[in-house]
């Protein structure tokens, strides 16, 4: 008997062993372990198949029990909202079109100009202390670790395991998910606008010449900001935009009345708890926020995602004493509950770039 | 065994979450050997089990495996504690060392660095996976005396 328990108290540090050891590996960023898993994967994902076949109703009988109510409510929501977009969708592409028509004048990037792979969300992760999803798209098409993951609302998450043909995203809620983004703080007053034109010509070379489209803002429901997340193939839209007059109708900005950009860490706090933009700069010029002032990635040579994707908006604003400035509650504009389909953009900040 | 109940936890409870909290199949399995057989065989079953798990966790490869080794451990100290135990007690014996075992998880991924899930919300996730593993013990038990009784024991 004691020869017994000594050969499970051997067997029992063995694996104990084995365990810190891969542990080490794992954080070290060692391949083995990937292939470890990779192996893995190859036995359990047939079986896995078979039992998502078989648990498929049970599944459905589940949903049906216990979303009833909340699934008829959203339908009759969404019916709401689609009578209200309809109108308004053809006047939002011609706006987003004019937007990269300008951005490409000027040479700027758009996110037009960044490659993506659409890609199906195929399951969650199966840890109550864990915030991803699993897509049926791998680095077979292009994807590598730190990729930024959208929907048709905004920014998702990232990219940070891939295998062949399937990626583990990063829920933007997941504790260990941070990001640089930008706040627009939206300005209180409102630009003077001169109609008289022999005081338009005397203005100074300060003034700016405006031409208004009519206002209609259904590419985001972030009132005042058209997010650069909306994107639209220059060479598939053919919409006539009436511009009502041409007369010189100059606008001079207020001083400091212009969208005013604050940058700041976005972090994850579990699915429980709405996301925090910490690290903003309590300057005078920028202001005070204001809950619905919109959040979008900042961009940058260091950043995983390119700028201005949107986030979500600004609902709580936490002041703080001294210059540690504001924590921001956001309200993400992805729904992360009910993930289905989502693009990844091919984009990779200079700094990650490998020159062949 | 452990494959299918394996596939059950990331298809079916992974779906279906009372509370937001997926029931956890694994830790009640690990668990279930540790009442059974003690806290040696228990362990064993636990560190493998969990190796198991970790193959499908984005978490780093081997903490499962402590985590529900620790879990069966501890599971395995119960009866000890209990003069006479009964089905009843190594039930209530399943469920507190699973309600324990996902305290664990948290806070083994803490130690490794991962510090962010260390909030309250892990005490709802203990009470329901030990509620939830409270009603599927018995069932448990059973398989468990029928699957490991050809293998581990010998």
């Amino acid at each position: 008997m004691s020869v017994l328990s000594a050969k499970r108290k051997r067997a029992i540090a063995l694996l104990s062993l084995t365990s810190i050891i891969l542990i080490t590996l794992d954080l070290q960023g060692s391949a083995s372990t990937s292939v470890l898993r990779g192996t893995f994967g190859a036995y359990f994902r047939p079986i896995e198949g078979v039992a998502r076949v078989v648990t498929r109703p049970i599944s459905n009988a589940w949903y049906g029990i216990t979303h009833y109510n909340d699934v008829t409510e959203e339908n009759n929501l969404l019916r709401e909202k689609i009578a209200q977009q309809e109108g308004a969708a053809v006047a939002a592409a011609a706006s987003v079109r004019l937007s990269q028509e300008l951005l490409a004048l000027n040479g700027l990037p758009t996110l037009a100009g960044i490659n993506s792979v659409s890609a199906q969300v195929i399951g969650d992760s199966p840890s109550n202390f864990s915030q991803t999803v699993e897509i049926n798209q791998g680095s077979d098409s292009g994807i590598k670790v730190g990729m930024p993951v959208m929907n048709a609302a905004g920014l998702v998450g990232k990219i940070t395991k891939t295998f062949t043909r399937r990626s583990i995203v990063m829920l933007i809620t997941d504790p260990e998910y941070a990001l640089s983004v930008k706040v627009i703080n939206n300005p209180k007053e409102s630009p003077n606008v001169i109609d008289d034109p022999e005081a338009a010509a005397t203005s100074t070379s300060s003034t700016s010449t405006t031409t208004t489209v009519p206002t209609t803002q259904a590419t985001s429901n972030i009132p005042g900001f058209t997010p650069g997340a909306t994107t639209i193939p220059l060479n598939t839209i053919n919409v006539t935009v009436s511009i009502p007059s041409l007369a010189p109708t100059l606008t001079v900005p207020v001083s400091g009345a212009l969208p005013v950009r604050e940058t700041g860490m976005l972090e994850g706090r579990g699915p429980t708890r709405v996301p925090i933009v910490r690290f903003i700069d309590s300057a005078q010029r920028f202001g005070t926020i204001l809950p619905g002032a919109p959040i979008v990635t900042s961009g940058g040579s260091l950043s995983l995602a390119p700028p201005d994707i949107v986030v979500g908006t600004v609902t709580k604003v936490s002041d703080r004493l001294g210059t540690a400035g504001p924590i921001l509650e956001i309200n993400l504009v992805a729904d992360l509950t009910n993930l289905s389909f989502v693009r990844i953009l091919l984009y990779q900040p200079i700094t990650e770039r490998v020159t062949p | 065994m452990s494959s299918v109940l394996l596939a059950m936890q990331t298809t079916l409870l992974n779906d279906m979450r009372p509370f937001g909290v997926m029931a956890h199949v694994m830790v009640l399995f690990a668990a279930s050997a540790g009442v059974v057989y003690g806290s040696e065989i228990g362990a064993l079953a636990g560190l493998i089990i969990g190796l198991m798990y970790d193959s499908v966790l984005t978490t780093p490869l081997g903490l499962a495996s402590l985590v529900l080794g620790a879990t069966a451990y501890i599971a395995g100290v119960f009866p000890y504690l209990v003069r006479d135990s009964s089905w009843w007690s190594k039930i209530i014996a399943v469920a507190m060392a699973s309600a324990i075992g996902e305290i664990l998880f948290p806070v083994a991924q803490a130690m490794v660095g991962y510090s962010g899930w260390v909030q309250w919300r892990v005490l709802t996730v203990a009470l329901v996976v030990g509620v939830v593993n409270l009603v599927f013990a018995p069932v448990m038990l059973l398989l468990t005396k029928w699957t490991l009784k050809e293998t581990l024991v010998g």
